[in-house]
């Protein structure tokens, strides 16, 4: 069932151009959007001016061979591990929502630029992997929306509460759900309840990739750059004003436990 | 010296929600992210701070009296058993400490339970758990009441 | 709204998980095998009460073992410091069981500093020995696990349930989930109140975010005495406040300063000012003046009349000491593992104690029952000595049957601190297994109609602001509600100025007393329109409620003892001197909660011997 290209099988009506411009638009969208906040939060300069203080408090020069393998370093750890998160929970939902995300993207670019037609709707495995992806999104996100955000998981807020920071994971979640939804409506050839989840995946989507300014989306770029910062902070002695780890051996063993909040 | 928590260090994992003492770091609505809703009820207990696995959360001390510049931070070793801190003044002086904090592994205290049950005699007599031993003298002290004297009026 | 109730039954019920509560839970497991022992604490236990962010040292060890101490002497020591009023029966009871406690600390795993010439604790001073104590709290707190039943955290209990059969009985607690909001009833046997002393009962010297930096921990939200108060139990010694002279600003400790580093207190000239003061101390207090150690209220009377006086600041003087680089390191991590807030204030200033001999000053009042100071519920005394006027049962068990206490809860029971605490937790534990296994047929019954109405008033706060909140477009200032921040500053202004805080320079009588039961009359009434936004301040709101009414309860006691006996905590200036004719007594009181009266009488003292 899930096997087919589903922007192949849009009515002929709508033209692979309007497609493509449409994804075009939205990855113009999260670059813009990006670009934007930046820009208007200022939290470019701020991010510079925080490397010129630390470059006045480091102690040491890290060469650039140092900091090449501290970016790929990042790379491999941070972003494609998720090490940024401290829960093995919540780091196990990213990477679900993160790598389904990725492939989900990537496989809607491969299917409307090179396979937008129903003539020549290209190797099954490319729609596969869109569903996998989508699927995944889907896993993960709700995994996390309703077991592990801290806000209920630590604050005891409902979880059907809705607040400015979930208008990334929400819209990101509606996108993946109304795209299977859509998918297999469309598989299943019941037209009109089709089109009608492809609106709403639509309406989803183009939320996702405009919210940008408002919403968690660039996060996903500022972390990694924060954290190949705090590396180099630690590699040059800054450490962020923190103390040196102490000199003593690991014997006694760890107390901490999840958070049981209540 | 209330906390705040940098921004691109938190993961909001609310190992800080809850450990608080004064109930004040939550979760702000717009990145998900810990912060110090109430800093005039921080006592500066650093809770929150030596728990923060990503050492996202620092100090600055109270506006009232303590003017910028300063830094205190901390870093708690549970498997090592230390503490350590790093004290930066406003005009960039530093010193630095380390303390042991514990002698013994996390979660290795015996429980009451553990120990053999005591006996009706101990149960009808002054004597608290692992008494007299664990005061290290022979018989639990007592006084005669007859040494009591009222005091004036 | 709907709401979870959710019941809890136990065997012995811990209300605060600090020092108290956890000594309260291990030594209930112990002496009670197969009880059910619950412990609630509105926090986390692991770092929950004022022993949060560590301490630098323990201030109450013997040391009977090396000689070094007796009981009777700690009894001296607190009596003396105290100004001959301290239930002398119930401090020789924690002093003698005090060094099984911290042998047991050290045992679980709390570094203790050893003198390394004689292999003994390193002394601080004679009753005081140093720890590396970062980890004190989890470290107790992991004991306390090990023993409960169950551990409640984010729990506030804001009432004690009483017997419906059997009046003047406990039989459980109500509370709130700070979380979620979930409605908790415990049902209890026996209830051991092991919660907060008050701070932030008056204006504190730092009014804005400084608020925080009370010396006692801000969460000390009076529980100590409200919960007990309200189920009718004597209370003792409430006027009896405690001032401390400490580091300006951060209220960082001096005891160290003083006993380790052997650092003195200088005015603003360089002068040496205690002795100047010393014949006026004794036309107010007599011989007192002669005993060793200076009382700690003197100590501060000094200072305070010095500043008064115009040749503040006062500084400790440090520079020589601090020459010695173990002492400076003593010296900082004295506050590192205790008050780091004291360390931020000096590197925000630049104030290296090499180079400047660091300001101190007096604090606003606080009221708690566990330092130099010894205000709480009138307990029953061990069975072994204690007079008969002071015992009517189980030892530490209150004047309501079935209702035990330890910590700041328990009045009398001066310098015991956090050994001294949790060693009065154990205390109070043995005696109420004692009594639940004793009263086994006799379980306490709960009302439903008490605990439904306390439901009720319980949430009101949260109904008051949701519903008010639609007469206001928005921000604090409403005519129908007031927010929980308001009421705290409102009373800590009322006792401040009425009830002798720092802007009268600790000075009250008669009629200001008066007019300050007045204005908390109404501020009591202002109580039932408090309105809470969230569950967080619906903690706040009923903290505040604790506190007024144990504030209600210090204006009492003070209005009550017509004599200045603690010069340098409060004066009475109606009553300047020191009275041991007609004032060598306790006050007691007891609150009627139905007509809200206040019914207060004098107690005999005791003394162990002259």
């Amino acid at each position: 069932m899930f096997v087919h290209n589903p922007f192949a099988a849009l009515p002929a009506s709508i033209p692979p151009i309007a497609k493509q411009t449409y994804v075009a638009v939205m990855f113009l969208l999260v670059v813009c959007g990006t670009l934007f906040d930046l820009a208007h939060k200022g939290s470019a300069s701020y991010f510079f001016r925080h490397r010129r203080a630390v470059s006045f408090g480091a102690r040491r020069r890290v060469s650039t061979g140092e900091a090449t393998a501290l970016a790929v370093e990042t790379l491999v750890v941070s972003v494609l591990g998720a090490g940024e998160f401290c829960g093995m929970w919540r780091r196990i939902t990213h990477i679900l929502t993160m790598y389904g995300f990725v492939l989900y993207v990537l496989t809607t670019a491969i299917m409307v630029f090179a396979y937008p037609t129903a003539a020549a709707p290209g190797p099954a495995v490319v729609a596969e992997l869109w569903y996998l992806g989508a699927l995944l999104v889907c896993i993960g996100g709700y995994w996390f929306w309703f077991l592990q955000r801290v806000d209920v998981a630590a604050e005891g807020q409902s979880r059907f509460r809705l607040v400015r920071a979930d208008l990334f994971v929400v819209s990101l979640l509606a996108s993946a759900t109304f795209a299977l939804i859509w998918a297999g409506l469309q598989g299943a050839g019941s037209d009109v309840w089709a089109n009608v989840f492809f609106g709403l995946y639509l309406l989803a989507s183009t939320a996702l990739f405009a919210s940008v300014p408002w919403s968690k989306f660039a996060h996903m770029f500022y972390k990694p750059a924060a954290a190949f910062q705090r590396r180099i902070e630690q590699a040059n002695g800054f450490r962020g004003n923190l103390p040196a780890p102490a000199d003593r051996p690991a014997t006694f063993g760890s107390a901490r436990r999840q958070p049981q909040n209540y | 010296m209330p906390t705040f928590v940098y921004m691109t260090s938190c993961d909001g994992c609310g190992y800080c929600v809850d450990i608080c003492p004064s109930d004040i770091m939550h979760i702000d609505t717009t990145y998900r992210r810990a912060y110090n809703v109430e800093p005039n009820m921080c006592w500066e207990c650093y809770s929150c701070v030596k728990a923060c696995p990503q050492q996202a959360i620092d100090c600055r001390g109270y506006a009232d009296f303590a003017p910028l510049g300063h830094s205190v931070r901390v870093l708690r070793e549970e498997e090592k058993a230390t503490v350590s801190w790093r004290i930066k003044f406003r005009d960039g002086r530093e010193k630095n400490f380390v303390s042991p904090i514990r002698t013994t592994p996390w979660g290795s205290i015996k429980g009451p339970s553990e120990y053999a049950p005591p006996s009706a005699a101990a149960m009808s007599s002054q004597e608290l758990a692992h008494e007299p031993e664990g005061l290290k003298v022979d018989v639990l002290p007592t006084l005669a009441r007859s040494r009591l004297k009222k005091g004036l009026v | 709204m709907s709401r979870k109730t959710v019941f809890v039954d136990a065997d012995i019920l811990v209300v605060g998980g600090g020092m108290g509560g956890c000594g309260a839970t291990y030594e209930s497991r112990y002496w009670g095998r197969d009880l059910k022992i619950v412990c609630v604490e509105k926090a986390n236990i692991e770092r929950s009460g004022a022993v949060a962010q560590g301490l630098y040292a323990i201030n109450c060890y013997m040391g009977m073992h090396w000689n070094e101490n007796q009981p009777e002497d700690h009894v001296r020591y607190a009596r003396n410091d105290l100004m001959g009023l301290v239930r002398e029966d119930l401090g020789y009871d924690i002093a003698r069981h005090v060094d099984a406690t911290v042998h047991k600390f050290e045992e679980w795993g709390l570094p203790i500093m050893r003198d390394p010439k004689t292999g003994r604790y390193q002394r601080e001073g004679k009753w005081q020995i140093m720890i590396h104590g970062e980890s004190y709290k989890p470290i107790v707190a992991e004991a306390a696990r090990k023993a409960a039943s169950e551990v409640y955290n984010r729990i506030m209990v804001t009432h004690l349930l009483m017997d419906s059969r059997h009046p003047n009985r406990v039989a459980g607690a109500v509370g709130f989930n700070v979380r979620n909001g979930d409605f908790h009833v415990f049902r209890a046997k026996a209830v051991i109140v092991a919660a907060g002393g008050a701070s932030h009962i008056f204006k504190p010297r730092a009014a804005g975010e400084g608020m925080g930096r009370t010396w006692y921990a801000p969460w000390s939200s009076a529980s100590a005495y409200a919960l007990p108060i309200l189920a009718g139990a004597k209370m003792t010694q409430m006027e009896n406040r405690i001032v401390l002279t400490r580091f300006k600003d951060g209220y960082g400790p001096v005891g160290a300063y003083f006993l380790h580093l052997k650092t003195y207190t200088q005015n603003a000239y360089g002068q040496d000012y205690e002795a100047f003061w010393r014949d006026s101390i004794e036309k107010l207090v007599g011989d007192y003046v002669n005993h060793h150690p200076v009382p700690t209220c003197l100590r501060n009377h000094a200072l305070l009349e010095e500043v008064k006086a115009g040749r503040g600041p006062i500084r400790m003087v440090t520079k020589e000491a601090f020459k010695d680089p173990h002492k400076e390191t003593v010296g900082w991590e004295n506050f590192l593992g205790m008050t780091v807030g004291q360390a931020v204030v000096w590197a925000s200033q630049n104030i290296d104690p090499k180079e400047t001999n660091p300001e101190l000053t007096t604090s606003e009042p606080y009221v708690m029952g566990s330092h130099a100071t010894c205000s709480g519920a009138w307990a029953s005394g061990p069975e072994d000595y204690a007079p008969a006027e002071y015992q009517w049962g189980y030892n530490r068990m209150m004047t309501v049957e079935g209702l035990f206490g330890a910590g700041d809860t328990i009045g009398g029971t001066a310098h015991k601190f956090s050994s001294g605490s949790f060693t009065e937790g154990r205390i109070a534990a043995k005696a109420a297994v004692k009594y639940v296994m004793e009263r086994s047929k006799d379980r306490p019954e709960i009302s439903e109609a008490e605990y439904t109405q306390l439901r009720k008033v319980i949430y009101q706060p949260l109904e008051n602001y949701r519903i008010g909140r639609n007469e206001i477009v928005g921000g604090t200032v409403s005519p129908s509600y007031l927010l929980p921040l308001h009421g705290l500053q409102r009373l800590e202004k009322i006792m401040d100025e009425y009830v002798g805080g720092i802007s009268s320079h600790y000075t009250t009588n008669e009629p200001l007393l008066t007019r300050g039961l007045e204005l908390l009359a109404m501020l009591k009434e202002d109580l039932a329109l408090l309105g809470a936004s969230d569950l967080h301040q619906l903690q706040r709101a009923w903290e505040l409620q604790h506190r007024v009414l144990a504030s209600e309860c210090v204006t009492q006691h003070t209005l009550f003892r017509q004599e200045t006996r603690w010069p340098g905590y409060y004066y009475r200036a109606d009553h300047p001197h020191l009275d041991d004719k007609d004032w060598h007594c306790f006050t007691l009181s007891r609150y009627d909660s139905q007509t809200g009266r206040w019914d207060m009488e004098k107690a005999p003292v005791y003394h162990i011997i002259d």
